[in-house]
């Protein structure tokens, strides 16, 4: 298995080869900030995109909207086992899901690159250190993607397509 | 209560047993889908428990009722004369809303609930109006446990002993409670998190000892069980299911029925390289323990990854029936189901003790209804496989050669990396999972909730890294032939036939009650829960209980002298968390799309945390 992860890292290499310079720095802080590790508050206390000068979200995902790095992250996604706990199509399962629109720690690149750079306590782990920031990026990229355009916040039952199960 | 009242009591409530017939009429199916019975009355004399319960019947003082996991009560108020004026009596919110696993103990008019994660225990006292808590502990559990159980967070319930509970906590620890105050006599770290081991099983107290194992059969985990000292905390044994002969505990006393389960350090051998040490065998299903052998039997779970191709061999001892001294933890015999697993069919499922008619004489015997899908006879004394038949509709394998034990495994549908084998039955949750059955010995007749699911399953790469899954397959579910999800049946061990059989829209993954008066009962995924005719499977009555049940009903008699049957609900576990669609989220707020498995299961039922209790 070992060998599957070399030739996944060699895949990275080729991708970030061609990938802007500027990047190799990532992750790109933002105005100043000096490094990515930052308190994250509890999404029931502070509401998405609430405005604080304490909270700034705007880490640039240097990767957003490249389809080498798209690809070379859902390679990462299945090479880092992100896969068994999020699901093959990030539908969730021991972990959340990543496809539902719903963010537990905020939906921007910035929040994501954090969750998965610091890890969250319901057990996602640290990744910070373990694997590259551009791999985090890439992973950002590909996660991000899970959810565009998905939000199934009605369920509707008493359609045609409910299946009868005669109760 | 005193031990004198509690006998009158089991006096009054055999005296009315006698008194009821038993109504043993078949009932036939209604309407496609729904829940119905085939089949005719009957029952098989001669087997009896081989460890029947030595504490009062109108209490529940351990997982099963009984070391021998019957899951019999001896109470005999509810007949099925009678059955059809049961009515919930009281209700209990647990505060927690994941997969309520297990079951409550009752002990001393006091009943003791352990909830999933945090593992909140309380303390309700039985004699007063309202059921006003005695105590309520919130131990200390380690957040991070939440993300490294694989199939949600639950935890199947406590033991009672000696005035003390005991039980496991998700991030790793067993705890043992003063039954009287709620205070934490001791808390002992067993389990490692940060190799993604967890703790969800039920422990047994047997002479003093706490006996406790490991989860994580997903995670890269090396499997154990050990002993604790009841009273210290100290543990005194620690057993592992893969490594050397030391580590086993395999020494002069071993000796295993079949030949291929002999041999010096296979616990290595079997596998290649350092494989062993991530490959799995947990203990997180149930433990049973015979005092007259003084042993303790249990199931291991499937081998780590699911992807074969790490792992050539026979990977001993995962998937394995195991039978230990109790004192000292040494492995007496030991009887792998599934050699070599490439299926996820663990072999935790719950051994019964029973002592049975076969060939003449009557035997020692253990019944397990595996994942694998075969119902095990087996001599409790050697290991020897006595009768193995399917128990759910099956096609990976033709059947037990009783000669070796192993099964015939059908070449198409054996898995491998770069292949996409379709349509295994039954797939990875099993013919049966954790829902334990339970046997009464007034039938002679096992009551099985079982599932009738079918598998594809796509074996990937994959890479070992502490913490994370160790998989490397995807395996998506669907209903097996007939359309139903599960079906509840009674199966005769001697012959290895089932019985009679209730199918049911939903996988059956809550457990069964058997008791003398002639009922059973069991809770389904989409929310009722029945009471059957021991006999004919006819159905007496249901109630639709808050939300999907997966735990396990006991009985027990109150302060008042009736017979009251207690049941938790609340949709979790592998079916909830994994394949239920909405009622999966994470967190009530969170949606998901259907889940392909069962897509009309959000319909029927949603979170939960409930126990519910019923009498006449």
């Amino acid at each position: 298995m070992r060998a599957t992860l070399i030739v996944l890292v060699t895949t990275f290499f080729v991708a970030s080869a061609t990938a802007p310079r500027a990047v190799r720095q990532a992750p790109a802080p933002n105005a100043g900030a000096a490094d990515s590790i930052r308190f994250v508050a509890h999404p029931d206390n502070i509401p998405p995109g609430f405005p604080s000068n304490d909270r700034p979200l705007a880490l640039r995902n240097p990767y957003e909207g490249n389809a080498g790095a798209l690809k070379t992250g859902a390679q990462l996604y299945v090479a880092y086992n992100c896969i068994d706990c999020h699901g093959a199509d990030g539908s969730g399962a021991m972990g959340p899901s990543l496809a539902d629109n719903r963010w537990h720690f905020g939906g921007t690149p910035g929040e994501v690159f954090e969750s998965i750079y610091q890890g969250r306590p319901d057990g996602m782990p640290t990744w910070g250190g373990r694997i590259t920031n551009e791999q985090i990026w890439m992973l950002v990229t590909y996660v991000r993607s899970l959810s565009a355009g998905k939000d199934v916040a009605t369920e509707n039952f008493t359609g045609a397509t409910v299946e009868r199960t005669g109760h | 209560m005193t031990r004198s009242l509690t006998l009158e009591r089991l006096l009054i409530a055999a005296a009315l047993a006698a008194c009821t017939g038993s109504n043993q009429s078949a009932t036939h199916s209604d309407s496609a889908g729904t829940a119905k019975a085939t089949g005719a009355a009957t029952s098989v004399a001669g087997t009896r428990i081989a460890a029947p319960r030595t504490t009062p019947a109108g209490e529940w003082q351990m997982p099963a009722g009984d070391y021998a996991n019957s899951r019999f009560s001896d109470l005999s108020q509810i007949t099925p004369a009678n059955a059809a004026n049961l009515r919930a009596s009281w209700t209990f919110s647990t505060g927690v809303l994941r997969g309520h696993e297990g079951q409550p103990l009752v002990v001393n008019n006091t009943m003791y609930v352990v909830t999933p994660y945090p593992n909140v225990s309380y303390a309700i006292d039985l004699t007063q109006a309202g059921q006003p808590l005695k105590w309520k502990l919130r131990p200390e559990n380690a957040q991070a446990a939440a993300g490294q159980a694989c199939c949600d967070v639950v935890n199947r319930g406590a033991a009672y002993a000696d005035g003390k509970i005991f039980y496991n906590l998700l991030d790793g620890h067993t705890v043992a409670v003063d039954a009287t105050t709620g205070k934490q006599l001791w808390r002992t770290k067993m389990a490692d998190l940060v190799r993604g081991e967890t703790m969800t099983m039920a422990p047994i107290v047997v002479k003093g000892k706490v006996l406790v194992g490991s989860s994580g059969g997903e995670m890269g985990v090396r499997g154990w069980i050990a002993a604790i000292d009841a009273n210290t905390g100290k543990e005194v044994w620690r057993g592992y299911n893969t490594g050397s002969d030391r580590d086993v505990k395999v020494g002069p006393r071993f000796k295993a029925f079949y030949a291929q389960d002999n041999g010096k350090d296979i616990g290595l051998t079997s596998w290649p390289g350092d494989t062993w040490k991530q490959g799995g065998g947990a203990v997180w299903g149930w433990l049973s323990y015979d005092p007259e052998l003084n042993l303790v039997y249990y199931g291991t779970s499937n081998p780590g990854p699911w992807n074969e191709g790490v792992r050539k061999g026979d990977n001993k001892w995962s998937c394995a029936i195991m039978a230990r001294d109790a004192d000292t933890g040494e492995l007496r015999w030991a009887f792998q189901v599934t050699p070599h697993d490439m299926w996820d069919y663990d072999t935790v499922n719950e051994n019964i003790l029973v002592d049975l008619p076969l060939g003449g004489t009557t035997r020692k015997a253990l019944v397990h209804f595996d994942r694998n899908g075969f119902g095990y006879t087996i001599d409790r004394v050697t290991g020897e496989v006595l009768v193995a038949q399917p128990f759910v509709q099956m096609n990976w394998s033709t059947g037990v050669d009783l000669k070796t034990g192993r099964p015939n495994v059908v070449p198409e549908k054996m898995t491998a990396e770069g292949k996409n084998v379709k349509d295994i039955c039954p797939s990875l949750e099993g013919g049966k999972n954790q829902q334990p059955a339970a046997f009464s010995p007034r039938t002679g007749l096992f009551y099985v909730p079982t599932n009738n699911l079918c598998m594809d399953f796509e074996v990937r790469p994959v890479s070992y890294i502490p913490g994370t899954p160790y998989i490397g397959a995807n395996a998506p579910e669907k209903k097996g032939p007939g359309g139903h999800g599960g079906e509840f049946i009674a199966w005769d061990a001697t012959t290895g036939k089932k019985v009679w059989g209730i199918e049911e829209p939903f996988p059956v993954w809550g457990g069964a009650l058997a008791t003398a008066g002639g009922v059973v009962f069991y809770g389904t995924l989409d929310g009722w829960f029945k009471a059957v005719d021991a006999s004919s499977g006819k159905e007496l009555w249901k109630f639709k209980v808050g939300s999907g049940v997966v735990g396990n009903p006991i009985s027990y008699v109150g302060p008042d002298g009736k017979q009251y049957v207690a049941v938790y609900s609340g949709i979790g576990g592998d079916m909830g968390l994994l394949i239920a669609g909405d009622v999966a989220a994470n967190l009530p707020y969170d949606v998901r799309e259907r889940g392909s498995t069962l897509p009309d299961l959000g319909r029927w039922t949603s979170w939960g945390g409930m126990l519910f209790v019923f009498s006449l």
